[in-house]
């Protein structure tokens, strides 16, 4: 367990203020924020990089605070690589282990398997200069690996890479992290890496923590203004999805919802509110989500009003006050809510 | 039309500048004949004077790297106080003429008590080959200095933390991170600095004195002989410094460029 108490730290343009964490034994752990907020000199005081101002940290109730980032043996992978351009994909990997007092044929070894792992076996002969984002940030995440680190720092790892990339490497940082069982904080501005692969979240700003919890409570039990506006998500809602036939069908809590993503298991979806009908009558369309609820709240706030309907899990839909007038709405009477299948997100 | 004319009105400019200066080259190469130029080479002056270049150009080239590597690092590096003041002041030889650096370091050695305590242990630089390698030294070392800074902050210091966070001290982290990425950098440098020794003449004069078969360099033997009229030998060693800078010239250009690519 690593845990950070009371910790400051004053760069000038960047500062952590008061910081307070526990980040469990194999726990993935994220951290999310706006850019300056903060979140990678705080990975870096972490590592042992800066000392801090104010403040203490544990790492399995030993004190760190001033262990050198040599002997903290907690390794870091940043959003740029930094893989020594002077060095070959093997040099790279094998850099940490070895200035370890370990030998040739275990290093050799250790350094086959990581990069097997991560799928660069066949590049361990070439320059860093010579290869792909995604590809560079495998071997700086199979650097980071291969000393077994007690924990792993990942900072923004997937923010550079291209979208497909970024999804492939996002399920292979899932399937290490459920082989190794390693400790990971992870810091990211990115919602879909939060959803796929946090146990925990930390929201940061300003150099601050805002808020500590799963996903869940994150999204959609925030604990401040801040938060609500940055996580910013409506209708979001966890399932599980099968896929029968090519169609996609989530039931959350007995109601069924249908989706053209194709994603099944446990899953989290979300709707925005402007891509959701309302109808006092059943609307015939070609849309595949039609429910019936009941109208429970309407928020009226000068040209959008935000309804609440209830069919079992609780929509909001945003309609226009024109619209809200003509309909005749009101709290507490019968309304259909519809939505096409392309509009449910799944992740 | 006119833009065009403006073309070739600034092209002239630039071509005769190059007429110029291959014009003062083609005139050093080609004043005497091919066989005059290895007779006066092999000539017994000559050889002293390139021996006696190579050792202190070397020697000086040499502790300038050891001297600027540390520093420049450490101006990279860290912050600390009076670091402006210390920039200022390190960069003051680059701008002093080489003639007046000659003398503060004539004063230096000579006249003080540090300058007499060192000679008094035999450490001599009046009149004495010594003296070269310090005047190269004072001359070249800002340069060196200059163009290592900003080699070392070209290289962003999260390769140096992640070096770190694998397991290696400060000192590691120089060694087999920062040093190599810095090689093409340190590489033109010790070239142009190394360049500048063969060459340098003010500061090397005011200290060592221009003695035939003593302090005589390649630039001091050209001027000794020059103005006592043996043109060949002259000659012969204006030829090899030209070659000196120019190759130099090359690999500088060469390497240099890529010194910042990290």
């Amino acid at each position: 367990m690593i845990e950070v108490r009371g910790l400051s730290k004053d760069l000038g343009e960047f500062f952590l203020r008061n910081i307070n964490l526990d980040i469990k034994n194999g726990e993935y752990f994220m951290i999310l924020g706006p850019t300056g907020a903060g979140k990678t000199i705080l990975l870096e005081t972490i590592a042992g990089i800066y000392r801090p101002n104010k403040g203490k940290m544990f790492m399995d109730g030993k004190d760190i605070t001033y262990v050198p980032p040599k002997d903290r043996n907690i390794s870091m992978v940043y959003q740029d690589y930094m893989l020594f351009p002077h060095l070959n994909v093997e040099q790279n990997i094998a850099f940490g282990l070895r200035l370890k007092k370990i030998r040739r044929e275990v290093i050799k070894d250790k350094v086959e398997k990581s990069s097997k792992l991560l799928n660069i076996y066949h590049l361990l002969h070439r320059y860093p200069s010579t290869l792909s984002g995604g590809e560079k940030q495998r071997i700086a995440i199979a650097r980071a690996m291969v000393i077994e680190p007690y924990a792993l720092l990942l900072d923004e790892p997937l923010s550079a890479l291209d979208t497909q990339t970024r999804d492939r490497l996002r399920q292979e940082l899932k399937r290490i992290h459920s082989i190794s069982k390693a400790t990971i904080v992870h810091v990211t501005h990115n919602f879909e890496e939060i959803f796929s692969l946090a146990d925990r979240v930390a929201v940061m700003n300003e150099g601050r923590i805002i808020q500590v919890g799963s996903p869940d409570d994150i999204f959609r039990k925030p604990n401040c203004e801040f938060v609500a506006n940055f996580v910013g998500v409506e209708n979001l809602f966890k399932g599980r999805s099968i896929i029968e036939d090519g169609v996609t069908r989530i039931n959350i809590n007995g109601v069924d919802i249908f989706s053209t993503n194709q994603k099944s298991g446990e899953v989290f979806i979300s709707i925005r509110p402007e891509e959701i009908f309302l109808s006092k009558e059943p609307f015939k369309s070609s849309a595949r989500n039609s429910l019936k609820g009941k109208v429970e709240k309407i928020l009226n706030s000068g040209a959008i009003a935000k309804i609440t309907v209830d069919v079992g899990i609780p929509f909001n839909i945003m309609i226009t006050k024109q619209s809200l007038e003509n309909m005749e709405l009101e709290e507490g009477i019968i309304a259909y809510i519809t939505f096409k299948a392309s509009a449910v997100h799944i992740f | 039309m006119r833009k065009m004319k403006f073309k070739f009105f600034t092209l002239c400019f630039t071509l005769l500048l190059t007429i110029f200066i291959l014009a003062v080259i083609f005139c050093v190469a080609t004043h005497t004949t091919f066989s005059a130029l290895i007779t006066s080479i092999m000539s017994k002056e000559i050889q002293f004077a390139i021996k006696l270049s190579l050792l202190t150009s070397i020697i000086s080239t040499f502790l300038c790297i050891i001297i600027s590597v540390p520093a420049s690092y450490a101006l990279a590096r860290y912050k600390f106080i009076g670091k402006n003041f210390i920039n200022t002041i390190l960069d003051i030889p680059l701008a002093l003429p080489p003639l007046v650096a000659g003398v503060g370091l004539l004063l230096l050695f000579g006249t003080t008590s540090f300058g007499k305590a060192l000679s008094s242990i035999g450490i001599n630089f009046v009149f004495t080959t010594l003296g070269i390698i310090v005047a190269q030294f004072f001359v070249n070392i800002s340069f060196m200095l200059r163009i290592m800074r900003s080699t070392f902050e070209g290289i962003n210091p999260r390769y140096e933390y992640v070096a770190k966070t694998l397991g290696c001290s400060d000192t590691q982290v120089f060694w087999k991170v920062s040093l190599p990425m810095s090689k093409a950098g340190l590489l033109a440098g010790s070239i142009i600095t190394w360049s500048k020794a063969i060459g340098e003449f003010g500061a090397a004069l005011m200290v060592a004195g221009a003695t035939r078969m003593k302090t005589e360099t390649l630039p001091i033997s050209l001027y000794l002989n020059m103005s006592c009229g043996e043109l060949n030998l002259a000659i012969s060693v204006a030829t090899i410094l030209i070659i000196v800078s120019i190759v130099s010239l090359f690999v500088f250009e060469k390497y240099g460029g890529t010194a910042r690519l990290y």
